[in-house]
């Protein structure tokens, strides 16, 4: 049996014994490489799940659906490592209760999809601190240490073109599973923190925030990589941060359900040779 | 033109330390650059990176943050938070290229009247000799342009 198979199997058991309320998984797209979320509640809808390696998207973010875990029923989930750690990190940030999680853990490398055993986020945590050890090296991208040897000079003029294209969608919040604040700063009108307008002052300051809002808390999903239709490189600017945080804090986001939150938390040895 | 740049710079300052020194540094009848503009905080824990884009935004050359030693915050913990999030934003900052030398942070306290007083002189000398900040000031510029349809 195919792991297709085996987890369709597996859902439809989940919803008639009544274990889960609901299975967040995928279905086919608009165009054959694209899959879209499937929000399972019958055992016939399983029917049309799919599982390959096209299956990218991390689907934590549609947990936090208004009213969604509020009856505190168990939802079964679909994720891929990145989308565990999520899940660690909206717990530990009180968004929800990772005891109502079930989580339908895969992985694919090279077109190829696997199971990951467990249930409950507590029992990835070995996985994850794998992901951990690997991250100095997973987080390396060539277009990111060739930005880092621009002057800054440079760098703004790189930025700048990037920017500059930005539409201010906002495309890459509502992708993103941790942009879940009710009222986002950049709809704040009183101040009126960042630029509305599409000029590339506004749009520079809309990306600093939200590269600054996802320090520490970022899993690299790639989600508002995707979702960006100029395609700015958010990514890479995540991965920053990521590797900033890691090399200062040694924070890794997403290691636990209980991990503390990096700008949340302090320790008073912390770094500050930049302080005059 | 051959006028003296006169750079623009925000300090964001804690009322407890940073602001009593700059105090202490006046009624000490220090002379330093008028450069400045301060405004003062409860806390440099209430300092948001927003204020240095806004400060940014509305044109200033330089931005300096300053605030208690450690240990030394009324609030106990505010400039310990503080730390880490200039250590984050720093970064940031870093590598979407606006200069580390146009953003500094301090800890001066209450009784360094003299280091607030130094610290603005150098720190307007040394915005001065970086110049206007061209590149934020073209994007400021941009959104001062009338529409075109």
């Amino acid at each position: 049996m195919t792991i297709q198979e085996t987890y369709k199997a597996r859902v439809k058991k989940l919803l008639a014994s009544g274990t889960v309320k609901m299975v967040i998984g995928y279905k086919p797209g608009t165009t054959a490489d694209r899959r879209r979320p499937h929000f399972i509640r019958t055992p016939e809808e399983a029917d049309q799940l799919v599982l390959d390696s096209a299956c990218i998207t991390n689907l934590s973010g549609y947990l936090l659906s208004e009213g969604l875990l509020s009856d505190e029923k168990a939802v079964a989930i679909f994720l891929k490592p990145d989308g565990i750690r999520s899940i660690n990190i909206l717990a530990a940030e009180a968004q929800l209760n990772s005891e109502q999680i079930l989580i339908l853990g895969f992985d694919s490398n090279d077109n190829q999809v696997t199971a990951l055993e467990g249930e409950k986020v507590e029992e990835f945590t070995t996985l994850i601190e794998s992901i951990k050890e690997q991250a100095p090296e997973a987080l390396k991208n060539p277009l990111l240490e060739q930005i880092e040897g621009m002057t800054p000079k440079e760098r703004f003029a790189f930025w700048q073109g990037e920017f500059s294209r930005c539409i201010k969608c906002y495309a890459c919040r509502q992708a993103c599973p941790m942009c879940y604040c009710r009222r986002c700063i950049v709809d704040c009108n009183q101040p009126q923190w960042v630029n509305t307008s599409s000029h590339t002052l506004g749009n520079f300051e809309w990306n600093i925030v939200r590269a600054f809002h996802l320090s520490g808390r970022c899993v690299g999903c790639g989600n508002c990589d995707r979702a960006c239709p100029v395609n700015i490189p958010l990514r890479l600017i995540n991965a920053k941060m990521a590797q900033e945080v890691l090399g200062a804090f040694d924070h890794f986001s997403g290691m636990s359900h209980t991990q503390e939150p990096v700008l949340a938390s302090f320790k008073k040895d912390d770094s500050e040779t930049f302080i005059l | 033109m051959n006028e003296i740049f006169e750079p623009k710079i925000v300090a964001f300052v804690c009322t407890y330390c940073t602001y009593a020194g700059a105090d202490l540094a006046g009624t000490s009848r220090l002379k330093y650059a008028p450069n400045v503009r301060i405004v003062r905080l409860p806390c440099t824990g209430r300092i948001s990176p927003m204020f240095i884009l806004k400060a940014l935004q509305k044109g200033a050359d330089g931005v300096l943050i300053s605030g208690c030693h450690p240990g030394d915050c009324h609030f106990t913990h505010g400039n310990y938070h503080a730390r880490r999030r200039w250590m984050v934003f720093r970064a940031l900052l870093e590598f979407t290229g606006i200069p580390s030398e146009r953003v500094k942070y301090s800890w001066i306290s209450a009784a360094e009247g003299g280091k607030f007083a130094d610290l603005m002189n150098s720190i307007t000398e040394d915005i001065r000799k970086l110049g206007p900040f061209d590149q934020y000031n073209a994007l400021i510029k941009e959104t001062e342009a009338p529409a075109t349809f």
